[in-house]
């Protein structure tokens, strides 16, 4: 069973954010809950968590890449 | 990076009680022969002669207002006298232990302060330097002055007739005085003796007093600030303000190496019992000893003490042992100096809040003839000796006052803009080229590392408007600005609330806080009027500053600070002091009332400051850099609506590089030649819909300038426009009466009165409170309102049925208060 890591919705206006950085990389263990990665927008900086313990399977959008709200960021096994 | 200040819950819900500091009540009890041995005589000797000139000096002025004339002087003063008759053991005290490079700021009722600072700094100056001082004010003038008009035989004795001269000839308002007769009795400051200006304004030298500590301990200066004002003050909310701004925590826990300590300020409360006619203790205040409210600012409570201000020698050894604190990182202090003013609040005061059994009370500590007599009895003078010296003050003071009388007047009609022109320098700093210390890198800033990635310019390859996340937005624009400068400028320090981690409520400051270490970038309390303030001192002490009021709409918290002290301390000063302040102020949308309004009439009305108010990331960037280059006070406004707004006029988008745009110069953002729009802040983006439309739909080219700045505005540009389209109309969101498009309009109707072919044409924001997010269209100025003019008025023969919703009979609105 997996779980994807989705770009959240950040307040009713902001679109996209960018990838700061992920402190996580693929084939890494990672608990529900531990900082996975960091976003920005034009106005704020903040960090995601991981939302399951497991392995994590892929980053599909790597730093500095620009996701929008609802989009798939990275997947993780869980075990 | 969060701040590593745990909240811990099992520390606060403990149970427990707060304790506080013992505040000493009147402590000092040094015999007078250990005094005497321990100062010697000629200072003992001296600080009886300073509170006597002291008191002659304003027995000179109560006289004049009084009488019209003073011994056989006869002259008609008609500027205030606040005199602190009574008084003169807490000014002359406090001086005794300042040194020369202690900056005193005082109050309406500080001639004696004023004069006893000068007296002290005088004492302890070398000859050569004294000497020095006097040659290089106003290039030697006021020394030529009064050497020969009061001929001296040191220079100790002719730097005492300069500082008495000089301070009488600016109450007198001539143009010898030391601020060139723009600043007066209450005004008046001669920086190089330690006295820093005086202030008409209760208690508003606190927040001053505050920011210029500030300065001295950005600067590394062993020398300290007193904020001199009187019990009254208690009662004034920036004097609170500006005590916790002075004792915030960070100074000791987050501020590091040199940096690290409170602010060496004494908050210095000339206690005389009464508040004009309202009584501090018992009618007005809450408090019983001033001291006490100390205990609600810091757990040190200010090492506060209650002193007796009619003995010279308690006031001095107070303030010695607080200077010592202060400059050893433990500050703020405060001192509750108890005195009596024996004379009026002012010459009109009847003394009918107090009885004459509680003056004659008072008459036995009068601090002259107190220490007079002590002087007497230790045997160090005779009571002849005494009159002597009574004697010859009076003859030095009428002296002083026969030729300050005799003195040239500011000759305004011989040149009518005089006054005007000493507000502003107009001088722009080159930005210094030295290393300043960073936390990290520049690009240790992932904002910084993100914008470098983005578009210069808005517009995509295929024509689309880019996101922003993907151009350089309004608020990067002022980023790279403000970054540019704090990079390269070590006395330019920025604050407000949240302006740290937050970056500030709208992100311009994000990532600042991975560079900037917190002794130049910090979060200051919620507290505006200390905000401003502080910056109005730190810059007058040389540094320079860059404030953030959240909104705009808390300029009303900040009034009398924006508008009585960072306008016109330049002015007041015939110059001599630069106020290098920016504030930023954003204008809001979306919150209604309190949070939306376009406040730039209010700052525009106020001679002294420059106002800015860009549409654009260029001219944002551009404009921020002016001023922070500038000498002179700015109000900087940004758009809230537009921070997000990408660079859609220049074709190279913003330059990635440092540049100025000056300030004062309209800019044609689409040309036309139809009708002059002139658009004040985002007003720009529904002026260029309308500009499209009207193009598309009826061939008619908008000549859209957008405005820029208010203060100053070159008109020039836009009376060329109107002579090519001979219709004007001025776009703003402030609501529209009182609003600086009404000036702009009023003047262009004269300035191009004959190229107009219609009447000019004012649109902004009606007459009412900025209602909620979905309400806002029917309130800010809309394209189809520019639209629906356009055609109406100046183009009828287009016959447009385009309407806006503003069909509503203006006349009977006015009528009505709307």
């Amino acid at each position: 069973m997996s779980t994807d890591v989705v770009m959240p919705q950040l307040g009713n206006e902001i679109t996209e954010a960018q990838i700061d950085y992920w402190s996580k990389s693929p084939g890494d263990k990672v608990e529900k809950g531990e900082m996975l990665l960091t976003i920005t927008t034009p106005k704020l900086t903040m960090e995601i968590e991981a939302p399951a313990s497991g392995t994590l399977r892929e980053i599909r959008v790597p730093a500095d890449e620009i996701a929008s709200v609802g989009d798939v960021l990275a997947v993780i096994d869980q075990a | 990076m969060p701040k590593s200040i745990p909240v811990d819950p099992q520390a606060f819900q403990r149970a427990g009680e707060l304790s506080f500091p013992r505040i000493p009540l009147h402590a000092y009890d040094r015999p007078f022969a250990t005094e005497l041995a321990a100062r010697g005589t000629k200072q003992m000797v001296d600080i009886l002669r300073h509170m006597m000139l002291v008191r002659e000096f304003e027995t000179m002025l109560g006289s004049f207002k009084a009488k019209g004339a003073y011994a056989d002087i006869s002259y008609v003063y008609k500027g205030p006298a606040h005199l602190s008759l009574g008084q003169e053991g807490a000014a002359v005290g406090a001086a005794l232990a300042l040194e020369p490079a202690d900056h005193i700021f005082g109050s309406h009722r500080s001639h004696g302060e004023f004069i006893a600072k000068g007296l002290s700094a005088i004492a302890q100056l070398p000859a050569a330097e004294l000497r020095q001082i006097m040659e290089q004010h106003r290039g030697g003038a006021l020394l030529r002055m009064v050497e020969a008009q009061l001929p001296a035989t040191t220079v100790t004795s002719t730097a005492e007739n300069v500082l008495l001269f000089g301070l009488l000839a600016e109450i007198f308002m001539k143009a010898d005085g030391f601020n060139g007769g723009m600043g007066g009795s209450m005004h008046a400051f001669f920086t190089p003796f330690g006295a820093y200006p005086n202030n008409a304004i209760v208690g508003a030298s606190a927040g001053i007093a505050t920011g210029a500590a500030l300065r001295k301990k950005l600067a590394n200066e062993a020398s300290i600030t007193v904020s001199m004002s009187g019990d009254g003050s208690t009662g004034c909310g920036p004097v609170f303000e500006a005590m916790n701004f002075a004792a915030m925590a960070q100074y000791g826990t987050l501020w590091t190496d040199a940096r690290k300590g409170g602010l060496p300020v004494l908050f210095f409360f000339s206690n005389n019992f009464y508040a004009m006619g309202g009584q501090t203790i018992g009618e007005t205040m809450g408090w019983d000893r001033l001291s006490r409210i100390a205990a609600a600012v810091n757990p040190q409570a200010m090492h506060a003490e209650t002193v007796d201000g009619t003995n010279p020698l308690a006031v001095a050894d107070a303030v010695a042992r607080k200077r010592t604190l202060l400059l050893d990182g433990k500050g703020p202090a405060l001192l509750d100096v108890e005195c009596y003013r024996s004379g009026g609040h002012s010459t009109t005061d009847a003394n009918a809040y107090r009885t004459r059994e509680e003056l004659a009370l008072w008459e036995a500590h009068d601090p002259i003839a107190k220490f007079a007599a002590q002087l007497v009895a230790a045997g160090v003078m005779n009571q002849q000796d005494v009159d002597a010296m009574t004697a010859a003050v009076a003859a030095s003071i009428a002296a002083v006052t026969r030729a300050a009388a005799a003195a040239a007047a500011v000759d305004v009609p011989a040149d009518p803009t005089l006054i005007g022109r000493l507000m502003f320098s107009h001088e722009e700093i080159a930005v210094p080229t030295g290393e300043v210390k960073l936390l990290a890198a520049p690009d240790a800033a992932a904002r910084i590392r993100q914008d470098a990635k983005k578009a210069r310019h808005g517009i995509g390859p295929d024509g689309q408007r880019l996101s922003a996340m993907r151009a350089i937005t309004y608020r990067d624009g002022l980023f790279e600005a403000i970054l540019h400068h704090m990079m390269h400028d070590e006395r330019l320090i920025a604050y407000g609330e949240e302006c740290r981690e937050w970056g500030g409520a709208f992100g311009v400051y994000r990532g600042l806080s991975d560079i900037l270490p917190y002794d130049r970038l910090f979060n200051s309390p919620i507290s505006e009027a200390a905000i401003v303030a502080t910056a109005v001192g730190h810059a007058l002490e040389g540094g320079r500053t860059l404030i953030e009021l959240m909104y705009g709409d808390f300029i009303g918290r900040a009034g009398d600070e924006i508008f009585n002290q960072m306008a016109k301390w330049q002015a007041m000063s015939a110059g001599i002091l630069k106020l290098p302040v920016v504030l930023r102020c954003s204008v809001g949308s979306k919150y209604g009332a309190q949070h939306s309004q376009d406040w730039t009439a209010l700052v525009a009305h106020i001679p002294g400051l420059k106002v800015l108010y860009p549409a654009t990331p260029h001219d944002a960037k551009g404009l921020m850099a002016s001023a922070l280059s500038s000498e002179d006070p700015v109000v900087f406004f940004e758009s809230q609506r537009l921070y997000d707004t990408v660079e859609i006029f220049k074709p190279d988008g913003v330059p990635p590089d440092y540049y100025r745009i000056p300030m004062g110069e309209p800019d044609v953002k689409r040309e036309g030649k139809h009708a002059t729009v002139l658009t004040i802040g985002p007003s720009l983006y529904p002026a260029l819909a309308a500009a499209q439309e009207l193009e598309e739909a009826h061939g008619l080219s908008l000549e859209v300038i957008d405005a820029r700045s208010l203060v100053p505005f070159n008109y020039d540009p836009v009376i060329r426009s109107i002579a090519k389209t001979g219709h004007l109309l001025v776009v703003t969101e402030a609501s529209e009466r009182g609003s600086f498009a009404m000036t702009l309009a009023a003047n262009l109707t004269r300035f191009a009165f004959g190229s107009l072919k219609s009447a000019p044409r004012v649109l902004g924001s009606p007459n009412w409170i900025v209602p909620g997010a979905e309400m806002e269209t029917s309130y800010f100025p809309q394209a189809d309102d520019i639209i629906e003019i356009v055609t109406s008025q100046f183009h009828p023969d287009t016959h447009s049925n385009r309407r806006g919703i503003r069909n509503w009979d203006d006349r009977d609105l006015a009528r009505k208060g709307l």
